[in-house]
């Protein structure tokens, strides 16, 4: 992934100068803080690349890579986990039916997610096993 | 080993007794292949602008005379603001995404997006609040109804009573986080799953696009996400946003999300014409690093122009806003060099995607060229809420977001499916919709500068009036006519295929070296040479170069 961090920060400082300047001209503590906001969602972004790979900063093109990558095909868990946010957030406006229906379905999504996280790894390392 | 040069396992648990593949439309729903997640996105992003066009032809219909009766004034607000929330919370904001989804990972050499599961929940997070904020129409009170950014106290629970404005608020809530979560998806799919030798500048003009798209994505949705949040508060008892400078923040903090917006509409449709114009003048499209350097610059930009929605307030800074609105002409005005000096000396094909393409940028000069106008404070002054408002703002984002996505329809479409489009029909759809887009929204420059404000349900018989508003409605009736035959393309394209190949145009990008439609993991065999960021191109080239040499 090399370089992946780079136009994150590029354009985080793009950011920060017209912040910058947004804070000398109009001193406006909800435009600095949306602003500074907006920067900071950009260098977490750039730092958690950076902890993934060092390779984030560096210059030039990927390298071919030999690990195995595991690529999910379905997740009804993922499907259940949306279908559970949009059920505690209508429930708000609808009745504790809703939420405490939508708690339940997300807690069996989580469930089911690890499942498929845990399947998903088992593919990988038979994988490894088989072709080293 | 896949075409991208890695091992790909494939990992199915649909059943937690036998590993298979879910079969039909159950499969598609809960498939985490970013091209199924992308398709099933643009589909109903597709049905949304639907919905959204029926409930403009409402509007149109009511005011092709003055003193119009056809719905009353609440049912007319409550038109006015499901079109524009409908239009942009669930049509041409996803549909961007959607197009990022299905073709970032295809044109940077990558098997599949980065966090699908994820990408998945998204989407279902994004649907549910669709299907919310559309269930507003079921309740007694009817959706809401204080137009798509609500102002308070035009939206507490005091002057809006009733639960559609509460749905349309969880609505909003939803659908913004679906389209964060996804548009995060593809910014990790970029930083971190680029194919050997695909470096950022070698990355395709359409995922540059894409990638400014969504970094302005992460960057302010979360924003609109708070002040829903705060919002919904404020309507359940909660005293947030009091008084004058309570009005001043809530606006403050939506426009944070709302102008950035704008540029998540146009940005992945700029990036799909460019696409088409290069391809359909078989040239490299010109000046690719300026390009990128401009993208950069534009997206920042566009960041930091938010508060000119509120230069009549009184509440900002305008000289700073005025600055920077300006200032985008700038970044603009490379775009534009670009797309002429891409056309010079090509080889062109007017398909009907390239004709698309160059009407995209034609007609979004129109709202570009009127957004010089809007952002002098002085004339904001006297063209605020009016209708010159709302000409600027549809030469923007219907024509600024439409033609550039139907450029990539026809594009795409052969790729996505293997048949190709109908040339013919799409051209009469091009012919129909520039009219009628023409026809719709350039009468309402003269209305605004006669002054006829904007959300009126009714409007007195008025000298000339009446004339304009009957030809922007016959305007509209146009453009549902362009749609429909755009439908009917789609059906007939479908039903009589004619198949495409996997490089119909002779594309310069990644997607057309697999088939069409591509593979569960987009490549079955090796990636060509990345040394640009056309490496279909300069594969021909090279190609061509060897067969010359003496």
């Amino acid at each position: 992934m090399k370089g992946g961090a780079i136009p994150l920060l590029v354009w985080g400082a793009f950011l920060a100068v017209l912040g910058g300047l947004n804070w000398i001209w109009t001193g406006d503590a909800i435009q600095v803080g949306t602003f500074g906001f907006a920067i900071l969602v950009v260098i977490v972004g750039a730092g958690a690349l950076v902890l993934l790979s060092r390779d984030a900063l560096g210059r030039g093109a990927p390298e071919p890579r030999s690990d195995p990558e595991a690529v999910p095909d379905v997740s009804v868990g993922a499907v259940l986990a949306g279908l559970s946010v949009g059920s505690i957030l209508f429930g708000l406006v609808f009745g504790t039916f809703f939420v405490y229906f939508g708690a339940g379905m997300l807690l069996a999504s989580l469930g089911r997610l690890a499942f498929e996280v845990r399947s998903q790894r088992r593919s990988e390392r038979s994988v490894e096993e088989v072709q080293p | 080993m896949g075409g991208a040069g890695r091992r790909v396992v494939s990992t199915t648990t649909s059943s937690l007794l036998a590993e298979r593949r879910i079969p039909g439309w159950l499969g598609s729903l809960t498939s985490t292949d970013h091209k199924r997640i992308g398709v099933n996105l643009g589909i109903l992003s597709l049905f949304f602008f639907l919905v959204g066009g029926v409930f403009a032809l409402l509007m149109r219909a009511q005011l092709a005379a003055p003193n119009g009766h056809l719905v009353s004034d609440n049912t007319y607000s409550e038109l006015f603001t499901m079109h524009g929330s409908t239009m942009i919370y669930l049509f041409v904001t996803p549909m961007a995404i959607a197009m990022a989804m299905y073709l970032v990972p295809l044109q940077i050499g990558a098997v599949g997006i980065a966090g699908p599961r994820l990408a998945l929940t998204g989407f279902w997070i994004w649907l549910t609040g669709g299907v919310i904020m559309q269930s507003g129409w079921l309740t007694g009170d009817g959706p809401g109804r204080d137009g798509w950014f609500s102002y308070v106290p035009l939206s507490d629970s005091s002057n809006t009573p009733g639960v559609g404005q509460d749905m349309w608020v969880v609505g909003v809530i939803l659908a913004a986080t679906g389209l964060l979560v996804m548009a995060a998806c593809v910014a990790a799919t970029i930083a971190r799953h680029r194919a050997p030798g695909m470096s950022l500048l070698r990355m395709p003009v359409f995922t540059w696009t894409a990638f400014v798209t969504v970094l302005m994505t992460v960057g302010s949705f979360p924003v609109l996400i708070f002040v829903m949040v705060l919002l919904y508060l404020q309507r359940q008892g909660a005293n947030i946003f009091i008084g004058f400078n309570g009005a001043i923040d809530y606006q403050d903090l939506f426009w944070f999300f709302g102008h950035p917006v704008v540029y998540v509409m146009f940005f992945p449709y700029l990036g799909a014409a460019a696409e088409a114009i290069a391809v359909n003048a078989h040239k490299r499209w010109f000046g690719y690093i300026a390009f990128v350097a401009s993208m950069m610059a534009f997206s920042a930009l566009s960041m930091s122009v938010w508060a000119h929605h509120m230069f009549t307030t009184g509440g900002v800074t305008n000289a700073y806003f005025a600055f920077t609105s300006t200032a985008l002409v700038v970044p603009a005005g490379i775009e534009y060099f670009d797309m002429i000096a891409t056309l010079i000396g090509g080889a062109i094909v007017l398909r009907a995607s390239m004709l698309f393409a160059l009407t995209f940028f034609l007609q979004f000069l129109i709202g570009g060229l009127s957004g010089i106008f809007v952002a002098s404070p002085v004339l904001d002054y006297h063209a605020n809420d009016s209708y010159f408002v709302i000409a600027h703002f549809h030469y923007t984002l219907f024509a600024g977001s439409v033609f550039g996505f139907f450029a990539g329809v026809f594009h795409w479409f052969p790729k996505v499916t293997g048949a190709r489009l109908r040339e013919s029909l799409g051209k009469l759809q091009l012919g129909l919709l520039v009219i009628g887009t023409n026809m719709t929204f350039f009468p309402m420059f003269i209305l605004g500068q006669e002054g006829m404000p904007r959300r009126i349900s009714r409007y007195p018989t008025h000298p000339g009036w009446a004339t304009l508003n009957r030809i922007e409605t016959a305007g509209a009736v146009i453009i549902a006519l362009a749609i429909a035959v755009f439908l009917v393309n789609l059906w007939v394209s479908l039903r009589r295929r004619e198949a495409a190949g996997e490089d119909p145009w002779l594309g310069h990008t990644l997607e057309w070296a697999t088939s069409s439609p591509p593979p569960v993991h987009n490549f079955d065999r090796p990636l060509p040479p990345i040394t640009s960021y056309a490496p279909l191109l300069d594969r021909r080239e090279a190609a061509e170069a060897q067969v010359s040499r003496p």
